[in-house]
């Protein structure tokens, strides 16, 4: 009985394990897609950390909570941090091309132009500044 | 996007319900006890009838009150959430029938993918359920009629407190 419980134990550990990886790979996946997509950003990279933010002109979270957020975040950062706006109703392409569902949707790419992070939903100062430092 | 009148839906409650779904469907599956599975589905259909996540109670009986689990209040659509409950009620009682009447691959499966539909929900933020039912508001299907908050994918977790 305790053999047959351990053994589906495992079996459900390995089911989990297999899902998490599954949902890691799509989180991947979605890196990889902006980091072939940043030449359509930019003719000449910054040679600073950017910040990418999907936006729509009717989303609140955006007005009250994401773009305060990356104004703070732009005067402590000055001439080291790039902010790229982007309104999803305008660019359609663009926001299909990257594999934003939602907004505000903020992609954190490196000094080379490598998408390192993506934050569905709102992102605080505080966890984009913590990303950031890992840049 | 549309003008529609939302509600203030507490995403606490709906994470709780997810949660003990999953947890009891692995716990079914490690002890190899369909009834417990036949439970959650027996739950989630008396939570679809009273239109209230079946394990809610938990939330607002235990953990609420003792500061547990904060309420997390968005401006949401409550039908599509309860449409996507009594789906996860259909594929749970079809797994349980699957499960008393032997077919234990389809049963057990079917509660898998209910614990993955739940997982998906509860940490990723996608409500399989919620995406359906606003699909089928663009079939222009009868009793379906809400429209996903605005700036949100249908399915994904509105961003906004709704006291923000």
């Amino acid at each position: 009985m305790s053999t047959e419980i351990l053994l589906r134990f495992g079996y459900a550990v390995g089911i989990i394990v297999l899902g998490l990886l599954a949902y890691w790979l799509i989180h991947q996946h979605l890196l990889v897609r902006a980091r072939n997509n940043v030449s359509a950003l930019f003719t000449q990279l910054p040679n600073k950390p950017v910040i990418v933010y999907f936006t729509t002109p009717d989303c609140a979270p955006c007005k009250t909570i994401q773009r305060p957020a990356l104004n703070k975040l732009s005067s402590l950062m000055g001439d080291k941090l790039e902010v790229v706006e982007i309104d999803a109703t305008q660019r359609p392409d663009l926001a299909k091309q990257w594999g934003v569902m939602s907004v505000p949707t903020t992609f954190l790419l490196d000094a080379r132009g490598n998408a390192r992070y993506v934050n569905n939903g709102v992102a605080r100062v505080e966890k984009l500044m913590q990303q950031l430092r890992t840049l | 996007m549309t003008s529609q009148t939302l509600q203030k839906v507490d995403h606490s409650v709906l994470k709780t319900n997810q949660i003990i779904i999953i947890t009891l469907n692995i716990l079914a599956f490690i002890l190899n006890q369909w009834w417990l599975a036949a439970f959650v589905a027996l739950m989630m259909g008396i939570g679809s009838a009273l239109k209230v996540p079946g394990f809610g109670f938990v939330y607002k009986s235990i953990l609420r009150p003792r500061g547990w689990m904060k309420p997390d209040v968005l401006d949401d659509n409550p039908e599509p959430h309860r449409f996507a409950q009594f789906l996860g009620f259909l594929f749970m009682t079809g797994g349980s029938v699957a499960l008393f009447l032997g077919s234990i691959v389809l049963g057990w499966s079917l509660v898998w993918l209910v614990v993955a539909l739940a997982a998906l929900n509860a940490f990723g933020g996608f409500c399989v359920g919620c995406a359906v039912y606003y699909w089928l508001v663009r079939l222009n299907l009868p009793g379906f009629s809400k429209q996903p908050p605005a700036g949100t994918f249908p399915g994904m977790k509105p961003k906004a407190s709704a006291n923000v």
